[in-house]
């Protein structure tokens, strides 16, 4: 999924060759993201079956240079614009949680214990992290990361509501 | 180095002791930023109180850069407290009468020096607080953050090694908490000050180096950063 909306993105920009779009993929998902070429190319001929994509011909070094087609600004203007669902439930912990809660696991209470350790080991360091790019004005790194404290902070405020309702 | 040995506090209540602390021992490095958090009555506030000589333990002791604070009479604590820390309030705690600039002063004249010799102290202060403009502004028509950072230039003003913060941020919104905890931060680098606060938030305690969780009197535990955690943040955020 994020393969296509990536490279629509990447192509609205500019048109480009196979390879490239690869590397700017691989850093528009982050660096432990890494994309198999065949992926890039499946998903081109894909996009170019549905017309979202067309071929423009080859450049100097004989590399087949892509374009985005109007219905693909469409398509990805749409996903742009499509609200992302609440995914949480889906969440490992959240399911693992729920797992425990169906055997009445005796340890519960440790394994809340456990992960609100990880999340504040987490919290301390995503901040150091953000303090950094305030400094860099790094503002589209620090707002991320800014987002993913804000995701922890709601999730350690749902496990202190669990040992809460827990101990009533 | 902050040394709290076998520390404990306990408060009469009618006929019985509530222990409040109960064997505390702790070490705190030189320039460490720690954030203490943990549900009412843990200690936490209690705990600040003791480091800053406020109050004295039942038992136990606390070393702060090798002075003896649990042996100290209260006349000692006072002239010690005034010349090693710095204390920072949730309610800022600021002098209504006096302008920002005096506030900020206030420790020099208490401690009998001139504010005159330490103009240029303040005048940096009042720069690295962002408040130069409203150096003759009484406090009460400034914002909370600004008065907070008044606190925090008044906290600083006679060079403390050790800063004491209880729950600085706790009457800030969001962004007004992140400017001053950044503040704090940057004075923790700058000076290599020892950061100890109290919070209920673990937005405010992400700051820290180490968090302590305080339980019934006790560290519950203790949450340190952690390098390669670090580093895998740092991959997937930097690239």
């Amino acid at each position: 999924m994020s393969v296509k909306y990536g490279i629509l993105t990447l192509l609205s920009i500019h048109q480009n060759h196979g390879y490239d779009l690869k590397i700017e993929l691989e850093s528009l998902l982050g660096a432990n993201v890494k994309i198999n070429a065949g992926q890039i190319y499946t998903t081109l001929d894909r996009l170019i079956r549905d017309e979202l994509v067309r071929l423009v011909g080859e450049d100097d070094q004989e590399r087949k240079i892509y374009t985005i087609e109007p219905k693909g600004v469409i398509e990805l203007t749409k996903w742009l614009l499509e609200p992302v669902p609440y995914v949480s439930t889906r969440d490992s912990f959240h399911f693992k949680w729920s797992c425990a809660r169906k055997i009445k696991f005796d340890h519960e209470e440790k394994m809340l214990n456990q992960q609100k350790l990880v999340i504040m080991q987490d919290v301390m360091e995503l901040t150091k992290l953000k303090t950094e790019c305030l400094l860099n004005n790094e503002e589209d790194k620090y707002l991320l990361i800014s987002g993913a404290l804000l995701h922890l902070e709601a999730d350690l405020n749902w496990i202190h509501q669990i040992e809460n309702r827990r101990y009533k | 180095m902050i040394q709290i040995n076998n520390l404990k506090k306990e408060f009469k209540q009618g006929k019985s002791n509530i222990q409040v602390l109960k064997n505390v021992d702790l070490e705190i490095q030189e320039g460490e930023f720690v954030a203490i958090m943990g549900p009412s009555g843990a200690g936490k506030s209690t705990l600040l109180q003791l480091l800053a000589g406020l109050d004295v333990p039942t038992e136990g002791e606390i070393i702060i850069n090798n002075n003896y604070l649990h042996e100290m009479s209260e006349r000692e604590r006072t002239i010690f407290r005034r010349r090693n820390i710095g204390l920072v309030f949730q309610n800022y705690q600021l002098l209504p009468n006096l302008t920002v600039e005096e506030n900020i002063a206030f420790p020099l004249h208490a401690d009998g020096k001139s504010s005159k010799d330490k103009m240029y102290v303040i005048t940096e202060l009042l720069e690295s607080v962002g408040l130069s403009d409203f150096e003759n502004t009484k406090p009460n028509l400034l914002s909370g953050g600004q008065q907070q950072r008044v606190a925090i230039a008044r906290a600083l003003v006679n060079n403390p090694s050790v800063l004491l913060a209880d729950e600085p941020t706790g009457n800030l919104d969001r962004n007004t908490a992140e400017d001053t905890l950044n503040l704090m931060t940057k004075f923790n680098h700058q000076y290599n000050q020892t950061i100890i606060m109290v919070t209920h938030d673990i937005f405010s305690a992400g700051f820290a180096d180490r968090i302590l969780l305080f339980k019934d009197g006790e560290v519950d535990q203790s949450i340190s950063r952690k390098e390669e955690n670090y580093a895998k943040y740092m991959a997937n955020f930097m690239a």
